[in-house]
């Protein structure tokens, strides 16, 4: 290109998007826009459906509603596991898949039904040998270190969901703890 | 010729760095200052949310690389240094804790301001039988002045005792409030084993910031003699050949990996603990004694004891009853006499009246509720800050097989703790349980295993100071014994570690560095 051509074609270009930007000039109505989850249900995709079964009952008995307050099933719990353990390293994974298998497993052996189907009590048979006392390395059993795992994370996206935040508030308690609100800090501009 | 040469280039704009950017510019040197990340802006970068809008609802992103960062969380991950941008490596069964911050300000905007002085029990370590090290070449009296106004500036608040192992400070303020019926038994009890109690030590700073990026930098800048580059990642220091000085640094820019060098008449290393070590490793320099990267030390975090107040339990918890901190500072090995199977001390922080955490009770379900409900506010937490053993074997070394995003080598650490160190534990771990036992509490769980080393956040080491030049890679000046236009003024100066949060004392040499060389320039000495 000549360059007077081409200076032409630069200076065109410019006023094409002066006048673009003319026209957008009156500041255009606040858009509003809601989360996902006000719109939609999470999908399954990471555990199998019979272990996201397991997963699903485990957590309503290890953090049952209780008092006004919601617990692992209205907080929707497993599905947010199966999100994060989904998208968690490989070793994270395949102790929360072996753990829901063996949980499986033991009911079928015991009680000939799958975990989904049996009682708290005959549950309790199964979790009551894999819960130990509190030591400061995990336990080193993988399904007693999954029940620690489980029982740990099940309570924390119970307390740290939607619904939780809205019962603190409907009560108009401070919340406080985990949960509550706090400062996040962004992603710092890649170009600073 | 170079386009400029500044009187001093400060690599590094924490606490140590401001510090001397801040004492420099006063003395009305000019002074350049190089920083490895951006500059935050802590009202737009940080945005108030409740934990379920996160995308992780609070949890974090697994795939974050800050697999050693046990302060990570959702609301901070964005802060910390990426394990993948910048790694480091250790043996498979000897993992270390390195946590680092490359924003403007460094780890000064995240520290949580525990404010204590060293004691001669550690800068004369070996004067005493159980002490754990070797001597400083200074003692407290030569630092107490600085100490002094860095305390006034940080507006340190504490409780005056006059105990020898815990030195006062220039405190603000006094620590004030009535004691709760627990920390009046706990003390009582305390006390009659042969432990002080005292409070907390801490900075109230401004508005609750106490970092360089509101304390030292804008006085700096205000003087009119601060340069800031940020996005500056200085790879190596330069040294004349003839004259065998520093000249300035080699630095590459964050973004774009363009290299550039800026020149100075004096170099100082304020990059945190390992880096100012990996920079001078990677330089190959100031090494005659060979001992930079050794000494490597921190603090022991950990040994839980977790007990419950029996009349604070179902509801009976109240402000009266139970409730406030207790700080018991050092109480073994003081003494000429004491024969103990570890040397070296620690101090015993603890709370009362807070709630247990659920994994200590091996229950699930309604029971776990229940005993959550019976035990909300009637616990009592205790933990430890103990010393580790200064040793020659645990230390850093350049990993060549491995280099950061801007192609730098990157560091192997090798850090273990050993007898010593589980001894100390134990016997903590066993004197909290006698204590609260006497204090008639329910135990509840009792550890005596530490975080692995680094933890504490408290590394320090590798470049210590010592008036012989074989024996140690600085002067009691923080300078370069082989390069004396070179300092280093972050904690790598720290020839022990001793069991008390280390900043005062990183900010105390600083600024005591910093007049010193401020006044060797003047006299033409450098
Ligand atoms: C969560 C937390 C809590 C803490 N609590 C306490 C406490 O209560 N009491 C206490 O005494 N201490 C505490 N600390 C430790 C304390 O923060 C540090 O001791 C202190 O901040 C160290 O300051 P520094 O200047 O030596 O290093 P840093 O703050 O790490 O600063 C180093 C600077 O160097 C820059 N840098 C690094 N490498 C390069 C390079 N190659 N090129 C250019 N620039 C580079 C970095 O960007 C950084 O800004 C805590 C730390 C944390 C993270």
């Amino acid at each position: 290109m000549q360059r007077r051509r081409f200076v032409q074609a630069v200076t065109t270009a410019a006023a094409a998007a002066g006048t673009i930007s003319a026209q957008q000039a009156p500041a255009p109505a606040k858009i509003t826009t809601i989360a996902p989850e006000a719109a939609a249900d999470p999908t399954v995709r990471f555990f199998t459906a019979a272990q996201f079964a397991t997963l699903k009952s485990l957590s309503a008995l290890l953090q049952p509603a209780a008092n006004g307050r919601p617990g692992a099933i209205e907080a929707g719990a497993a599905e947010f596991l199966d999100f994060l353990i989904g998208a968690s390293p490989k070793p994270r994974q395949t102790l929360y898949r072996s753990g829901l298998d063996h949980l499986d497993t033991e009911s079928r052996r015991l009680f000939k039904k799958p975990f989904t189907e049996i009682t708290a009590d005959q549950a309790d048979k199964i979790l009551r040998p894999l819960l130990v006392p509190w030591t400061f390395d995990p336990p080193s059993n993988p399904h007693q270190r999954f029940l620690a795992d489980v029982r740990a994370d099940v309570r924390t996206a119970t307390q740290n969901s939607k619904e939780m935040s809205q019962v603190a508030a409907t009560a108009n308690r401070r919340r406080r703890g985990p949960g509550g609100p706090a400062p996040y800090w962004l992603p710092i501009d890649p170009t600073r | 010729m170079p386009k400029q040469i500044y009187d001093v280039l400060i690599v590094g704009s924490g606490h140590s760095g401001g510090m001397a950017a801040g004492v420099l510019t006063q003395k009305g040197l000019r002074v350049l200052m190089l920083n490895a990340g951006p500059v935050p802006d802590l009202e737009k970068d940080r945005v108030f949310k409740p934990t379920h809008e996160l995308p992780y609802r609070g949890f974090g992103n697994p795939n974050a690389h800050l697999d050693h960062v046990f302060q990570a969380n959702e609301f901070n991950a964005n802060t910390w240094v990426n394990e993948k941008e910048v790694p480091y490596s250790h043996a498979p069964d000897a993992p270390y804790n390195w946590v680092r911050v490359r924003l403007l300000g460094g780890r000064s905007l995240f520290w949580a301001r525990q404010s204590f002085r060293l004691s001669d029990f550690e800068f004369k370590a070996a004067n005493y039988p159980g002490g754990a090290g070797d001597n400083w070449p200074i003692s407290l009296a030569d630092l107490d002045p600085y100490y002094s106004r860095v305390e006034q500036q940080f507006r340190v608040v504490g409780r005056k005792e006059g105990w020898p192992q815990f030195p006062d400070g220039n405190f603000t303020a006094g620590v004030e409030g009535t004691d709760s019926e627990c920390q009046k038994r706990m003390t009582a009890v305390a006390n009659k084993m042969g432990i002080p109690v005292s409070r907390m030590r801490a900075a109230l700073g401004d508005n609750g910031l106490a970092s360089s990026l509101n304390l030292s930098i804008p006085g700096a800048l205000a003087t009119g003699k601060l340069d800031i580059v940020p996005n500056a990642v200085v790879r190596e220091v330069t040294v004349d050949k003839n004259t065998g000085r520093a000249t300035g640094v080699h630095f590459l820019d964050r973004h774009t990996r363009r290299e550039m060098h800026a020149s100075a008449r004096v170099v100082i290393l304020a990059a945190g603990t390992l880096e100012s070590t990996r920079l001078l490793l990677n330089s190959g320099i100031a090494n005659s004694s060979g001992l930079i990267g050794h000494y490597l030390i921190d603090q022991l975090y950990g040994c839980t004891v977790v007990a419950a107040m029996p009349e604070a339990r179902d509801g009976k918890a109240n402000p009266a009853l139970i409730g406030g901190g207790l700080f018991m500072p050092r109480f073994r090995n003081l003494g000429k006499d004491e024969k103990r199977n570890f040397r070296g001390g620690y101090c015993l922080p603890m709370g009362t009246g807070s709630t247990p955490d659920a994994k200590y009770f091996p229950e699930y379900g309604p029971a776990l509720q229940k005993k959550l409900d019976s035990y909300a506010g009637a616990c009592i937490t205790g933990g430890i800050y103990g010393e580790v053993l200064p040793r020659y074997e645990n230390h850093v070394r350049i990993n060549k097989s491995q280099q950061d995003a801007w192609g730098i080598p990157t560091l192997h650490i090798e850090a273990r703790y050993g007898e010593n160190e589980r001894n100390l534990c134990k016997d903590a771990a066993d004197t909290m349980e006698e204590l609260y036992k006497a204090c008639g509490f329910e135990i509840l769980v009792k550890s005596d295993k530490v975080n692995p080393p680094g933890y504490s956040i408290h590394e320090l080491g590798t470049c210590r100071m010592g008036d012989d030049p074989k024996k140690s890679v600085l002067n009691k000046w923080n300078q370069s014994h082989d390069i004396k236009n070179l300092l280093v003024v972050d904690g790598s100066a720290f020839v022990t570690g001793g069991w008390q949060n280390p900043t005062m004392t990183i900010l105390a040499l600083s600024m005591r560095a910093s007049e010193h060389l401020a006044e060797e320039m003047g006299k033409g000495n450098l």
